[in-house]
């Protein structure tokens, strides 16, 4: 058995002998194995892989090991929200759920079509389930009125995965936070997403780690005719943390808007790597990604929009990305790509990295504020612009964290 | 009686070691309390450096002489220290600052000077009623001081921003760089009456202006001609007419 699991992975790291060996205790599932072969093509991603270059996974996690420092406080509100709770050993979820929101825990695992495209989140679908979790938790979503749900990743251990499903039906709306608060040396996460005809989601990730993790979210979207998604990262980064959504517009008048912001400290990593297919006529696409980053942080944005020649005529999007090098020795790493092959589109990228404003900063200081303090209100309104757009409930929730982090 | 600015023999530079460049040179200039003094020069003079340099803004080094505020050196002192010992400048090109509304900017700016000075910070009901009472009489509409600070402002809009700053900091000495510029007659008057309601036995200001033009609102008690980073030439409130007329040629040969 082991020998056979071995070869799995080519010249495999204790890290991944270990993901191995877990894959090995799950009970057996042609689908499963399905997915974790997708994870297995290539083992912990690793920066000699397009997609990597700047995020590496088979460097940063040499071993699975429970990490020093406990989870993050769960800065988000809870009340008037269904509260689940995955830690890498349990699972909770409200005892009763109202009409319109349907729960079913799948001992199984449900097939995961794409899953070489994203190997952590292949690596999640593949080891999620286990004692008392899930492999597969799935929603079905009728109501335009149900309740926030609030999903919070927590709690020590080596690893924790989860897997979830979502299934939004048409004219139905979904307000979905989740908070990823640390605690397990590798979290790795996959939510996909199906928006029927006219459908909602509005999505908040809030994410803070400890600078001895992984940690790796993936976000995968359908968008239906005239679906509207809405999502709105925030993320404080670990060793290694990266935050994947891929989005494809599969039905004409879908509108999409992705914002993120990230702030990452002394050996930090946040990574934002979007990706969103215009495999629709005239959908929008409205992306957002601002960044702060200090000395010894490391910053990373990948976006790309794929736009048919065919299916992609009057798409209308546009992607921004701005960061803010707050100190000497800060890194960003940024790619902006647009593939665009039709001709009746309106696409527009900016891509900006730099230094707070000399001329502001003077201003503000004139004024009486002082330096500290003036470059934390600049920078505070600087990435609020991108979490503007959040939920109300955890909006101002999101802001006070980045203020807090900006002024200490 | 001790000027209240006290700038002597200040000379300063502008730009990196090798291509520093000497604006200020020999500069020495008094301004007693209750004094109003204009500062005219040509374009290039070194009128803007001159108020960067006591502000505190970084990228001019001082290379002589001093610059005292009631007796106290200001030059060593950061941008902020400086504001809260009551130096106010009004820019001549205000910057945009998105996301930040005009109240919560002046009302972090007043409560780090006064907390700099260990008072007591300004309560939200006090504060209100004053930002009310001096947008009135600026004829500012209150809608305007919930946006970000000179974000989409007409360049007249900035100016009677930065009188609002000021008359809402109540600052000791007040630095006016080219606030006529940009501005139509009606704006010109109502930041004029702005300026001269902040004139005060306590306080001094130095309004450094290109033209004679605002000099008519804004009586001066001296005017003096700053050239070749020096004043040259000090007077009476008719040397303004007299350079208006005969120009800074006429008036920099008969000093030279």
């Amino acid at each position: 058995m082991t020998t056979a699991l071995r070869d799995f992975i080519k010249n495999p790291t204790a890290a991944e002998l270990e993901l191995v060996a877990r894959y090995g205790m799950q009970p057996e599932d042609a689908r499963r194995e399905r997915a974790f072969l997708a994870f297995a093509e290539t083992g912990l991603p690793h920066r000699r892989m397009e997609g990597w270059k700047w995020t590496d996974f088979k460097a940063a996690l040499k071993a699975l090991e429970t990490p020093a420092a406990a989870s993050a406080k769960d800065p988000l509100p809870d009340d008037g929200a269904l509260v689940f709770r995955f830690t890498p050993k349990g699972f909770e979820a409200p005892a009763k759920l109202p009409d319109g929101i349907r729960m079913v825990v799948q001992p199984g695992v449900q097939a995961f079509p794409g899953a070489e495209d994203v190997p952590m989140g292949a690596l999640a679908a593949a080891l999620a389930g286990g004692g008392k979790r899930p492999a597969t938790l799935a929603f079905e979503i009728t109501s335009s009125e149900a309740p926030r749900l609030h999903f919070v990743f927590e709690g020590a251990g080596e690893a924790s995965f989860a897997r979830i499903v979502f299934l939004v039906r048409s004219g139905a709306s979904l307000t979905l936070t989740e908070s990823y608060l640390g605690g397990a040396g590798l979290t790795a996460s996959v939510l996909e997403f199906d928006l029927e005809r006219g459908a909602k989601l509005n999505r908040t990730i809030f994410q803070r780690g400890g600078a001895g993790e992984a940690l790796a979210v993936t976000g995968i979207a359908h968008l239906g005719a005239e679906a509207e998604m809405t999502q709105t990262t925030l993320a404080f980064g670990a060793k290694v943390a990266r935050m994947e959504t891929r989005v494809v517009h599969q039905a004409s008048g879908s509108k999409l808007n992705l914002n993120a912001a990230y702030l990452s400290g002394k050996g930090f990593h946040a990574d934002i790597t979007t990706n969103v297919r215009h495999g629709a006529p005239s959908c929008v696409t409205r992306q957002l990604t601002k960044g702060a980053v200090l000395d010894g942080g490391t910053g990373v944005f990948q976006g790309k929009f794929f736009v048919p020649r065919k299916t992609g005529q009057h798409t209308d999007a546009d992607m921004q990305h701005q960061a803010l090098l707050l100190e000497d020795g800060a890194q960003v790493f940024a790619k902006p790509e647009l593939e665009i092959y039709a001709d009746d589109v309106e696409c527009a990228h900016g891509n900006t990295c730099g230094a707070l404003d000399d001329a502001q900063m003077f201003y503000l200081r004139q004024r009486g504020i002082p330096e500290t303090q003036a470059r934390a209100m600049l920078t505070e309104a600087f990435i609020a612009e991108a979490l503007g757009m959040a939920d109300e409930a955890v909006r101002d929730v999101l802001l006070a964290e980045a203020q807090n982090w900006l002024s200490s | 009686m001790r000027p209240m600015l006290k700038i002597t023999d200040l000379s300063a530079t502008v730009g990196e070691d090798s291509e520093a460049k000497t604006i200020l040179n020999g500069l020495s200039l008094d301004v007693p309390a209750g004094e109003v003094h204009a500062i005219m020069g040509p374009n290039g003079a070194g009128k803007s450096t001159l108020s960067y340099v006591l502000t505190g803004r970084s990228g001019y080094e001082v290379t002589g002489g001093s610059a005292t505020l009631n007796g106290e050196d200001i030059l060593g002192m950061d941008p902020e220290e400086r504001a809260a010992k009551g130096m106010f400048l009004s820019f001549q090109y205000p910057v945009e600052i998105p996301g930040v509304p005009v109240m919560t900017f002046v009302r972090t700016a007043m409560n780090a000077q006064r907390k700099a000075r260990g008072e007591a910070e300004i309560s939200a009901p006090d504060f209100i009623k004053k930002s009310r009472d001096v947008a009135k009489m600026l004829n500012l509409d209150a809608e305007m001081l919930k946006r970000p600070v000179n974000v989409g402002f007409s360049g007249g809009e900035k100016k009677r921003l930065e009188i609002y700053q000021m008359m809402m900091l109540e600052p000791k000495f007040l630095i006016l760089d080219e606030t006529d510029s940009g501005l139509d007659i009606d704006a010109l008057k109502t930041v004029a009456d702005g300026v001269n309601a902040m004139r005060d036995p306590s306080r001094g200001m130095l309004v450094i202006t290109h033209y004679q033009r605002l000099l008519d609102y804004i009586k001066p008690d001296k005017v003096h001609v700053l050239a070749k980073g020096r004043i040259i030439k000090t007077g009476e409130a008719d040397l303004a007419l007299r350079l208006e007329k005969e120009g800074y040629d006429g008036v920099l040969g008969e000093a030279a």
